[in-house]
C-alpha cells in the first residue's frame, strides 16, 4: 500500500494522448477562451435546464466535458446551481409540468444573465408545437438571446453558438 | 398445452380469439377478467402493459391487458370492452398495474374501483380537473392551465417518526440531467423510503400521433427517448409493417440490427462511464467516454446523425449506408474489444470502485415479476429475459444474442452485465458486417387499417409499442418503454442505502425520464 502511494506521488502521470485531429474545434475553443477571458472574467458558468427534451441534447452537452472536447480548457463550466450561472441553456420545448420549475430556475440566477435555447424543440421548430402539453419553445417564457437549432446540435455546434453569444455580448458592452 | 388451452381452462370457453404474428388477442368481459386475474397471477403470467383505446371496435372504451409468460413466444392480449367509464382495479394482484391504471385514468377519465393509489400521474397540478387529453372529444390544442394551490397539491406519502428527515430533490437537478422529483425519507444518512414523482417532461406524444399518417409518426417514435432513437423507431416501424404486411428487404433488416446494436453499445458505454464518475473515479470513466464518442462519430458516418435519427423508415431504411462507412466501421471495431476490455478490467479490479459497487442498490428478485422489471436490471438479478431471445424480431432469431445473467443484483452486477453485453453487441455487429447482403433497403408499401403490437429490446430493456391505424391515419399509438417499469424498481433498490449512493444506483439503472414521461 505504502509503495503504491509513493509510486503515485513520484511516478510519471498515467495519461495517454488522444488522436484528436479536429483542428477546427480546437481553434474555435481557444478563440472562445480568449473572448471569455475578456467578457466574463475568465470563466463562463452555464446552468443547463431541461424543460422537456428527448434527452439527446443533454447527452451532447454532457459530451462537452468528455476527453474529446473537455471544454473546461476554454473556461466553460457547467454549474450545479443557477445562482452561480451566467448563462441558462434551455433544452426541449417547455412543458406545462415544467413551467414553474423553469421560471424559478431563471429567477434564481443573478443578473446580468443570458438564455440560450439549444435544440429544435427549445428553438420552437420541433415537432411538439401543436401539443397540448407544451407551451412551445424557450422564448414562450424567457427572453432568448441565442438559438442553436439541431436535433440535437453537435457539441461543435454548441461551441460555435456560444462563440457567437460571447461576441454579441462583447459588442453590446463596447 | 397451448397458451390458448391454458387460458380456456382458466376462464371457460372463449369468445373472440384472434392470433396474429406474435400476439394472441382474447376478448373477455370485465367480470371474466376479474375471474381470470388471480389465475393468471399464480400461473406465471406477467403483466407487461395495460392501456386503453377509445372507439376501437364500436363506441366506448377498450382496455388492453398485455401479458407475457416465460416459454411462450406469443404475448397474450386480453381485451375488455367497457360499458361505461369505470372498471375494477387489478393493482392489488398486479402492483405494476398501479401506474398503468393511473395513466389510463389521466388519459381517458376511467375510474378504477378498489385501486390503492388514485392520484393523478402525468397530469400535474397545472392541468385542470376533469381534463383528459386522450379522449377523442379533445382536439389537440393549447389549454387553460390552473394555478397550483393548497387544494390541488400532489399528496406525497407521509413518513413520520423520531429522527425522520425529508430530502426533496428536483425536478431540476444539480447537473445536466433530466427533470424528476425524488423525495427521500432518511434516518441519518440511510434511506428508508423514496418516492419518485415523474412526468415533468410530459410532452403529449401519444396524442400528437393521433390523426397523423403512419410515416409522420416515425419522428414521434424517435423523440420518445433520444438515446433509444433506433430502438423505438424500429419498434414503431415493425408495428406498421405488421399491419400493412410489408416485407422488409434483407439488407435493411441487417442494417437495422447493426444500428440497434451500435445504439446498445453507446448507451451501455455511457452507463459504465457514469457509474465510475459517480464513485469519483473519473480516470476509469475516461476510456468509456472516449469509446462512446467514437461510436457517436461512427453513427454520424453511417447515418448522418450522431443519434442515428432519421434513418429507420417503414419498409426498411430512409437511405442506404455508404459502403466506405461500413468498411471503416469494420476496421474500427478490430481493436475495440481489447481497448474496451482493458478499461473494464482496470475498473473492476480497483478496490475502491468495487467497494462502492458491491452490495449497493440491490433489486430483490421477488420484485422482478410483480413490477415487471426488465432489461439489464432484470438480467443482473438472475432473470433470463431478453426480448431479442424471447420474442425474436427482425433478424434476431438468426443472430442469436447471448443471454447473459448474474445473480447478485447490485451495482457491480449491472456493471458486469452491461460490459458483457457491449462485447456481445460488438460480436453481433461484426457478424452482420461479415454477412451483409446487397440489394435495396426499402420497399414501396401501402397503408392498411388494423392494429398490431410490437415488442423490442431497447438498451434499457423491453419496449412495447401498440399501434392502431384507422382510415389510413394513426388512431392510437401507445408506447411503454422499459424505463416506465424500471423507475418503480429504484424506489425499492435504494432502501437501506445511503443518500450519496443514490446517484450511483440511478446511473447503474440508467432510467430515461423522457421515455417515461412521453
Amino acid at each position: 500500500m505504502a509503495a503504491k502511494v509513493l509510486r503515485n506521488i513520484v511516478h510519471k502521470k498515467v495519461t495517454e494522448d488522444l488522436e484528436f485531429k479536429d483542428v477546427e474545434f480546437e481553434a474555435l475553443g481557444f478563440q472562445l477562451k480568449e473572448k471569455i477571458d475578456k467578457v466574463f472574467g475568465r470563466s463562463l458558468a452555464i446552468r443547463e435546464l431541461d424543460a422537456g427534451s428527448d434527452n439527446a441534447t443533454e447527452i451532447e452537452l454532457n459530451n462537452l466535458s468528455t476527453p474529446y472536447y473537455d471544454v473546461e480548457r476554454f473556461g466553460i463550466g457547467f454549474v450545479a446551481s443557477p445562482r452561480h450561472a451566467d448563462v441558462l441553456i434551455v433544452c426541449g420545448a417547455v412543458t406545462l409540468n415544467m413551467e414553474i420549475a423553469a421560471k424559478k430556475t431563471y429567477d434564481a440566477m443573478p443578473s446580468p444573465k443570458f438564455v440560450v435555447a439549444v435544440g429544435d424543440d427549445a428553438c420552437g421548430c420541433g415537432i411538439l408545437n401543436e401539443s397540448y402539453a407544451v407551451l412551445g419553445g424557450a422564448d414562450k417564457i424567457f427572453n432568448v438571446d441565442l438559438k442553436i437549432p439541431g436535433n440535437p446540435p453537435s457539441p461543435k455546434d454548441v461551441i460555435r453558438g456560444l462563440f457567437a453569444l460571447v461576441c454579441e455580448i462583447k459588442k453590446q458592452k463596447a | 398445452m397451448s397458451l390458448l388451452e391454458q387460458i380456456e381452462r382458466m376462464i371457460g370457453p372463449l369468445g373472440a380469439v384472434e392470433g396474429k404474428n406474435n400476439e394472441l388477442y382474447v376478448s373477455v368481459s370485465a367480470q371474466e377478467l376479474q375471474r381470470a386475474i388471480p389465475f393468471l397471477s399464480t400461473t406465471g403470467y406477467e403483466l407487461v402493459s395495460l392501456f386503453c383505446a377509445q372507439d376501437f371496435d364500436g363506441l366506448g372504451f377498450t382496455l388492453f391487458y398485455v401479458f407475457e409468460k416465460a416459454g411462450f413466444k406469443q404475448a397474450l392480449v386480453i381485451r375488455t370492452d367497457l360499458g361505461d367509464d369505470e372498471t375494477v382495479s387489478i393493482a392489488k394482484t398486479y402492483p405494476s398495474a398501479c401506474w398503468y391504471e393511473r395513466e389510463v385514468a389521466d388519459g381517458f377519465g376511467i375510474q378504477f374501483h378498489g385501486a390503492y393509489d388514485t392520484r393523478r400521474l402525468f397530469l400535474h397540478e397545472t392541468y385542470p380537473q376533469g381534463f383528459h387529453p386522450l379522449l377523442k372529444s379533445f382536439k389537440n390544442s393549447k389549454i387553460r392551465t390552473v394555478e397550483s394551490s393548497e387544494k390541488n397539491q400532489y399528496q406525497f406519502k407521509q413518513m413520520n417518526g423520531e429522527g425522520v428527515c425529508h430530502v426533496a430533490v428536483g425536478p431540476v437537478h444539480a447537473g445536466i440531467i433530466e427533470p424528476g422529483h425524488f423525495r427521500f425519507s432518511v434516518i441519518g444518512e440511510t434511506i428508508f423510503n423514496l418516492e419518485v414523482r415523474m412526468f415533468y417532461k410530459h410532452r403529449g406524444l401519444e396524442k400528437l400521433a393521433e390523426g397523423k399518417t403512419p410515416i409522420e409518426c416515425v419522428k414521434i417514435a424517435e423523440a420518445v427517448s433520444g438515446d433509444e432513437t433506433t430502438a423505438n423507431a424500429v419498434a414503431y416501424c415493425i408495428a406498421v409493417e405488421k399491419i400493412c404486411d410489408v416485407a422488409v428487404p434483407r439488407r435493411a433488416l441487417q442494417l437495422r440490427m447493426l444500428l440497434l446494436e451500435l445504439e446498445r453499445v453507446y448507451s451501455h458505454l455511457g452507463d459504465l462511464a457514469g457509474m465510475c464518475v459517480d464513485v469519483a473515479y473519473p480516470v476509469g470513466a475516461s476510456p468509456f467516454f472516449v469509446l462512446r464518442e467514437e461510436i457517436f462519430r461512427q453513427n454520424e458516418a453511417l447515418t448522418g446523425s450522431r443519434f442515428q435519427k432519421g434513418t429507420v423508415a417503414v419498409g426498411g431504411l430512409t437511405r442506404d449506408i455508404p459502403a466506405d462507412a461500413l468498411k471503416s466501421l469494420s476496421a474500427y471495431l478490430a481493436d475495440f474489444k481489447s481497448r474496451f476490455n482493458l478499461a473494464t478490467h482496470i475498473d473492476s479490479s480497483f478496490f475502491s470502485v468495487v467497494d462502492r459497487f458491491e452490495t449497493t442498490g440491490i433489486v430483490k428478485s421477488e420484485l422482478l415479476e410483480p413490477l415487471h422489471i426488465t432489461g439489464p436490471i432484470a438480467r443482473a438479478a438472475g432473470k433470463a429475459v431478453d426480448t431479442r431471445v424471447d420474442h425474436p424480431y427482425d433478424l434476431y432469431a438468426e443472430l442469436k444474442p447471448k443471454l447473459i445473467t448474474t445473480e447478485s443484483s447490485d451495482v457491480l452486477a449491472r456493471f458486469y452485465i452491461k460490459s458483457q453485453e457491449v462485447n456481445d453487441s460488438i460480436r453481433l455487429i461484426q457478424m452482420v458486417l461479415s454477412q451483409l447482403d446487397g440489394g435495396l433497403v426499402s420497399v414501396p408499401w401501402e397503408v392498411k387499417d388494423g392494429y398490431a403490437l410490437s415488442i423490442v429490446e431497447a438498451p434499457r430493456g423491453q419496449s412495447i409499442h401498440w399501434l392502431y391505424i384507422k382510415n389510413g391515419k394513426v388512431d392510437r399509438y401507445k408506447i411503454r418503454t422499459a424505463s416506465f417499469c424500471n423507475w418503480q424498481a429504484i424506489e425499492h433498490a435504494v432502501l437501506g442505502n445511503i443518500v450519496p449512493d443514490f446517484p450511483l444506483i440511478n446511473k447503474s439503472m440508467n432510467l430515461s425520464y423522457a421515455g417515461t414521461d412521453l
